[in-house]
């Protein structure tokens, strides 16, 4: 029998458990912040278009750093790891190596995301997990500037390079042939080999941190606690979903068109089933393989969306790891658009996750009701102009998304704004910014009144933005959502969505959703509206103090809070309650008019 | 005019330090911090420590007045001005959301409602060119109707002022004599950095605090002036100097972290006369630990600072001492979440009820009940005794709510809980260290620890330990060494402009040029506050490579490209482990500060009357040390009964007014010249 100090040592406690999970969570999230401070890409230091994360051998999780993307949740960085081992045998992994992996069958997301990883050695010389960052490459050539940002695309092999698990560093020291490959198959190369430096660096400080925690804690007692972590919170998971009621939830909804066929909508019917403690997405009915590039594979569409979703419903505030996931069960076939094949063109695949995820969370509100709001702007709505910049002569490009309004909820009005769902901690260009740098004045950075859906409880409002050009040039977007804006809930009405408003410097305007390199003249003005979100619950139950408020802001007009609420105000700006029971009487029922509504925003 | 008083209110307690240089007398006070009208609190210690004003040349005082009316939103209204199109920057913010997976996450509301937000028609463009001018008609309209909401304070910030303040200046003075009773703010006028939203929320910060504060000081100074007072009153500014109350009254913004830079100032000071060049600054209060880094008797300071945290608060640009908190104090609470793990903080019992042991109510264990249990302090000597601890209430509650429902049993098991406590604090603190270090390319092994605050003297050998560093320093009078720093402090002004030129020859006259005209500026304001005195400039200028967005400060005594590029290069790999030799860089902005030295006591006298031999007196105590895995008799001394030269080993306690000091079994110390307590860890 040993003594209990013995004993005591030999075994995790609670408090050692702890102090393990603590160590193991801030070496991802200590070595994020290099990254993303040294990086040369603004996908990498403002959209936080990276994952860092430990594997173990088998390329399971450990730990994951929490800031960056949401989209990044499904465990890419793990299946990488696997086909890095199958390729090259673990036992010719060297310390010091470092395997590129960005192929699209497997990783399912545009080729710019490579995955980089080196090994971790333990004791006996032995490989027990993996340091692994995936990074947004600045352009990795392809057809377009960027690589991923053609709209239009119909082959993988027009957006870029692949690499399916390729050695870029042998016992620490560059393959300076594959570099070669690199450097000469980019638009940027001083940006990407820079960015390139500061993964590998990434990868070995990582490296380093996950061994210096297994010789001070003990290398049993780290993977014990790994186990432990990963069993308890798979437990909790299913602990969770065991607590919400068993049902089959649908949501049927359509996103506007794949950018070739203009005006076909892609079908996007989701299926939600919880039974028991199994939290089933069911995505046999969405829209096949797309001819666009609005297509991603299995693990970077389907199951991250699926992931995203559970975690907003289920897990908000826990760093996730292996166990996070357990109750969840994807069900798609092969082919789908959130399955394409491995040839499939998918450099945009990021455009329709936002409003996958919106729509899973849509399909779980009858059974998780105070866990979710109604449909957000929904979309990353990039945009971008290209041309020469008359101050310096250079070429310059310039590229932008939208942050906009948020969906109303049992607890409150919708927030925002902020970027889409899939996104976090992604902070808008300030527009001092964008005109010290580009041919660009921005006239206008407002709320746009009465876009908010209505309802008990709002939407938040989107933004419009005015560019004015400097200087001719070429303009890019990709806008969603317009025939199916962002849904209210519970009654609460649609809000307005995003779409771009050109007007020539004669006067005429017209609406863009999606395009390519249309070409504008110096003068002209570009509107952008973010979208707005989505209302929760009827507009005639919001109350009419609410309404006063937000009509005395600007957030909306008054013949807006009379016609779509039902609030009449007097002349002192007070509500009307004698004129405002009578309105709210007579018009109960007539629907909304949507699609009239955003053609008179469109002309302001 | 031999007497330098230094008075810090903080968050519980006012502290205050006097310094006679011509009786070589030093004298400590505290009392409680009185949150009505601080005053009352500092007049309170000027009377318990019997200072004569008259004879006081300086009085330098550190203040949570303005970071408290951000936090508690208890300024007056405000409005704001912004170039057309323009108002709701203030309420976007930049769009991000710092909870990934929350669908209702909110950040703190905008200090300005839309209907107080106003738009005029002015333009600048972003080279700096005007392409809509301002008129006077418009101002007037828009001066009326603030003048009908009643509105006292006004911000204004337009888009680009940051290269061309011009606009801003004139719309400025037209304010002033259309509304001569308003408090006026510019953005250009606190920062000179571009970002819109980050100027604009800088603008109606200060606008919102100015008014509050600017009594304040007011009336400070006629108090004390009320008491013969004929030296000048210094107020302690976030970037570590003190700067003149007017200055103060019209830039409050930069008093947000007015009293934690006291200990850095402190650390640095002792430092320099220590010959210490690395220094982590450990700072653990009630609620929260703080670490800073001091090299070569420097500290970094950061240019924005966010009001309550990044999480959810609005920022400030102001030069704010590079400090690195984490929610781990004395008071923070231990509990179990909803799978049972074992958490620290951030939740704080704060002062109160405070810790179960104070027996003011509190019933969730802390981090002080743990030190207690395990006998790490002394339940009769808190506080210098004034204040008796509950141990069996202390024990009770960390039995029940913890102890139990983990499985641990028994005596034993209490204690290891305790220690486990401890530990997952320690864990917390070490994060902020290694965030503070490793983040910035240092490796802690190579810096010396300050530990000081009410907790600092207790952990500060458990962190040393978990993280090697090899020497923890503990300056006199640790409880209340914040105040000590600012004794210690000088005046200091920072200037930064936006300014981006690529690194090359052609550059670097407008370089200098930028600097020159920067230094002129400070000069005169200088001169304004307190008459022609030497000033000394250092230059910096942060820089990055072509296309990235983050960027590196570099020293830049001469303007030299050669250097520069040079000196890039070296710090940039310092921090981040690689660079690149070929690709091109760039200038982002130009730093400038400017400092003029105070007249200040002699550190040595500032640990008061030490005496020449130990006393004989021994006493002991029973302590829990983890790596004894069990209780150990300890030796206890009275710090102020420990001569200069005295040295001893651990396990030993070291108690003293405000702190204790906890040396574990194989820690050597000894006290050094200045009074320090210079602790060698075992490894």
């Amino acid at each position: 029998m040993k003594d209990r100090a013995e004993q005591h040592a030999m075994s995790l406690d609670p408090v050692k458990l702890e102090i393990i999970r603590a160590g193991l969570q801030s070496i991802p999230d200590l070595v994020e912040v290099d990254l993303m401070r040294t990086a040369f890409s603004p996908l990498i230091y403002e959209y936080k278009d990276y994952a860092v994360g430990l594997v173990d051998v088998e390329g399971r999780s450990i730990a994951l750093a929490q800031h960056c993307l949401p989209g990044f949740l499904t465990n890419v960085l793990g299946i990488a790891v696997r086909d890095g081992i199958a390729t090259y045998g673990i036992e010719n992994i060297e310390p010091g190596d470092a395997i590129l992996c960005n192929y699209a069958g497997l990783i399912g997301q545009h080729l710019n995301n490579v995955i980089m990883f080196t090994p971790v050695f333990g004791a006996a010389q032995r490989i027990v997990a993996f340091m692994a960052v995936n990074v947004h490459w600045i352009d990795i050539g392809g057809r377009v500037p960027g690589s991923c940002w053609g709209t239009d695309t119909t082959e993988l092999i027009q957006e870029g390079l692949q690499f399916r698990s390729v050695k870029l560093y042998r016992r620490g020291k560059p393959i300076e042939e594959v570099f070669r490959i690199i450097e000469y198959n980019t638009r940027q190369p001083h940006a990407l080999l820079g960015d390139i430096d500061a993964q590998y660096a990434a990868c070995v400080k990582g490296r380093q941190m996950f061994e210096q925690l297994l010789v001070r804690h003990n290398q049993d007692f780290v993977f014990e606690a790994i186990q432990t972590i990963w069993r308890n919170t798979a437990a909790a998971a299913r602990a969770a979903v065991r607590a919400a009621p068993d049902g089959v939830y649908d949501m049927n909804c359509f996103m506007d068109d794949d950018g070739i066929d203009i005006g076909k909508h892609v079908k996007l019917d989701i299926q939600v089933r919880i039974k028991g403690d199994e939290f089933i997405v069911d995505y046999s009915n969405v829209a096949d393989q797309l001819r666009g590039p609005f297509n991603s594979g299995i693990a970077g569409g389907a199951t991250a969306c699926a992931y995203i979703a559970f975690k907003y419903l289920f897990a908000p505030h826990e760093p996730a790891n292996e166990g996070s996931f357990e109750p969840v069960k994807v069900i798609i076939p092969p082919g789908k658009f959130l399955s394409a094949s491995a040839n499939a063109p998918i450099g945009l695949y990021q455009t329709p996750l936002a409003t996958v995820v919106d729509a899973i969370i849509a399909a779980a509100a009858p059974a998780l009701p105070e866990r979710v709001a109604a449909g957000h702007f929904g979309c990353v709505g990039i945009y971008g102009f290209n041309g020469t910049n008359p101050r310096d002569g250079r070429f310059f490009g310039f590229f932008d998304t939208c942050h906009g309004g948020w969906g109303g909820s049992m607890h409150g009005d919708g927030v925002g704004p902020y970027k889409t769902i899939r996104h976090a901690d992604n902070k808008d260009i300030p527009v001092e910014t964008m005109e010290a740098l580009y041919p660009l004045l921005i006239e206008r950075f407002e709320w746009c009144q009465d876009s908010a859906g209505a309802g008990q409880f709002r939407g938040g409002l989107g933004i419009r933005k005015t560019f004015r050009l400097l200087a001719p040039c070429t303009f890019n977007c990709a806008f969603e959502r317009f025939d199916y804006p962002p849904w209210g809930l519970n009654g609460g009405e649609p809000g307005v969505p995003q779409f771009g408003v050109i007007e020539t410097a004669s006067g005429d305007k017209r609406v863009v959703r999606k395009a390519s390199s249309i070409a504008l003249q110096q003068g002209d003005r570009i509107h952008i509206h973010t979208g707005a979100g989505g209302g929760y619950g009827p507009p005639k139950e919001r109350n009419g103090q609410h309404v006063q408020e937000d009509v005395s802001a600007g957030y909306l007009s008054a013949e807006h809070a009379r016609a779509v609420y039902g609030v009449v105000l007097n002349p002192d700006g007070e509500v009307d309650r004698i004129a405002t029971d009578r309105q709210r009487s007579i018009s109960a029922g007539q629907p909304f008019d949507i699609r009239g509504h955003i053609e008179r925003l469109m002309e302001l | 005019m031999s007497v330098f008083v230094a008075v810090d209110t903080g968050g519980t307690f006012t502290d205050l330090v006097m310094f006679d240089s011509e009786h070589d007398q030093v004298r400590y006070t505290k009392s409680l911090t009185t949150h009505d009208n601080p005053i009352v609190g500092i007049q309170d210690c000027i009377e318990k420590a019997n200072v004569d004003l008259s004879r006081a040349m300086l009085f330098k005082h550190g203040t949570t007045l303005v970071i408290n009316t951000l936090l508690e939103r208890s300024g007056p209204a405000v409005a704001l001005i912004t170039t057309r199109g323009f108002r709701d920057v203030l309420e976007f913010g930049r769009g991000s959301r710092t909870e990934p997976f929350n669908l209702f996450y909110r950040r703190d509301q905008a200090l300005v409602p839309r209907q107080c937000r106003f738009e005029l028609a002015e333009r600048i463009s972003g080279t700096g060119e005007i392409l809509v001018e301002p008129q006077r008609d418009d101002v007037l309209t828009l001066a009326e109707k603030i003048r009908q909401l009643e509105i006292r304070s006004i911000g204004v910030s337009f888009v680009n002022s940051y290269i061309n303040p011009c606009h801003e200046h004139v719309v400025e003075s037209w304010l002033r004599e259309m509304l001569p009773d308003c408090y006026v703010t510019v953005g250009s006028d606190v920062t000179r950095e571009w970002y819109e939203y980050e100027r604009t929320s800088t603008a109606v910060a200060n606008a919102y605090a100015g008014p509050k504060i600017g009594s304040y000081v007011e009336a400070l100074d006629g108090r004390l002036k009320a008491k013969e007072f004929g030296g000048q009153l210094l107020v302690m500014g976030s970037n570590g100097g003190v700067l003149s109350v007017q200055h103060a009254a019209s830039a409050p913004v930069l008093l947000v972290e007015s009293g934690p830079v006291g200990g850095c100032i402190g650390a640095s000071a002792y430092g320099r006369k220590l010959s210490l060049d690395n220094i982590i600054a450990f700072d653990m209060g009630g609620t929260t630990a703080k670490c800073a880094l001091v090299k070569n008797g420097t500290f970094g300071v950061e240019s924005t600072y966010y009001v309550g945290g990044y999480g959810r608060g609005i920022p400030i640009r102001a030069p704010v001492v590079d400090i690195v908190e984490v929610g781990a104090g004395g008071g923070s609470i231990a509990w179990l979440d909803g799978q049972k793990r074992l958490q620290i903080g951030p939740k704080s019992a704060g002062s109160y009820p405070g810790p179960v042991a104070y027996g003011r109510g509190g019933t969730e264990p802390t981090v002080t009940d743990a030190n207690l249990i395990l006998g790490r302090i002394d339940a009769h000597r808190f506080q210098g005794g004034e204040m008796a601890l509950d141990v069996d209430a202390a024990r009770l509650a960390m039995r029940d709510r913890l102890a139990a429902p983990l499985g641990y049993e028994g005596e034993r098991g209490l204690l290891e809980l305790a220690n486990g406590i401890l530990s997952i604090a320690a864990v917390k603190m070490s994060g902020a260290i290694k965030k503070i270090t490793v983040q910035r390319g240092e490796n802690p092994r190579d810096f010396v620890m300050f530990a000081y605050g009410g907790g600092g003297p207790l952990h500060g050998c458990d962190l040393a330990r978990e993280l090697g560093i090899p020497i923890v320093v503990i300056p006199p009078q640790a409880g209340i060494f914040s105040a000590i720093g600012m004794l210690l402090s000088d005046i200091r002004r920072d200037e930064s402009r936006t300014f981006l030129r690529r690194l090359e020859i052609a550059a670097m006259p407008d370089v200098v040029r930028a600097f020159e005209e920067i230094e002129q500026i400070m000069a005169v304001r200088l001169a304004q506050d307190f008459g022609r005195l030497p000033v000394t400039f250092e230059r910096s200028v942060e820089m990055r490579y072509v296309g990235q967005y983050h960027s590196v400060r570099i020293p830049a005594p001469e303007c030299d490209v050669t250097r520069l590029r040079a000196d890039f290069l070296r710090i940039y790999r310092q921090q981040y482990g690689h660079a690149s030799e070929t690709a091109p860089s760039e200038i982002v902005s130009l730093h400038c500060v400017a400092s003029i030295a105070t007249a200040r006591p002699p550190i040595k006298g500032l640990a008061g009357d030490l005496p020449v031999v130990a006393s004989k007196e021994k006493r002991t105590r029973s302590v829990y040390f983890s790596n004894a895995e069990g209780m150990v008799e300890s030796a206890i001394f009275a710090r102020e009964a420990l001569p200069i030269g005295f040295a001893g080993s651990g396990p030993a306690v070291i108690e003293e007014y405000g702190s204790t000091t906890l040396l574990h079994p194989g820690d050597r110390f000894h006290i050094g010249e200045l009074g320090e307590i210079r602790i060698e860890i075992a490894q």
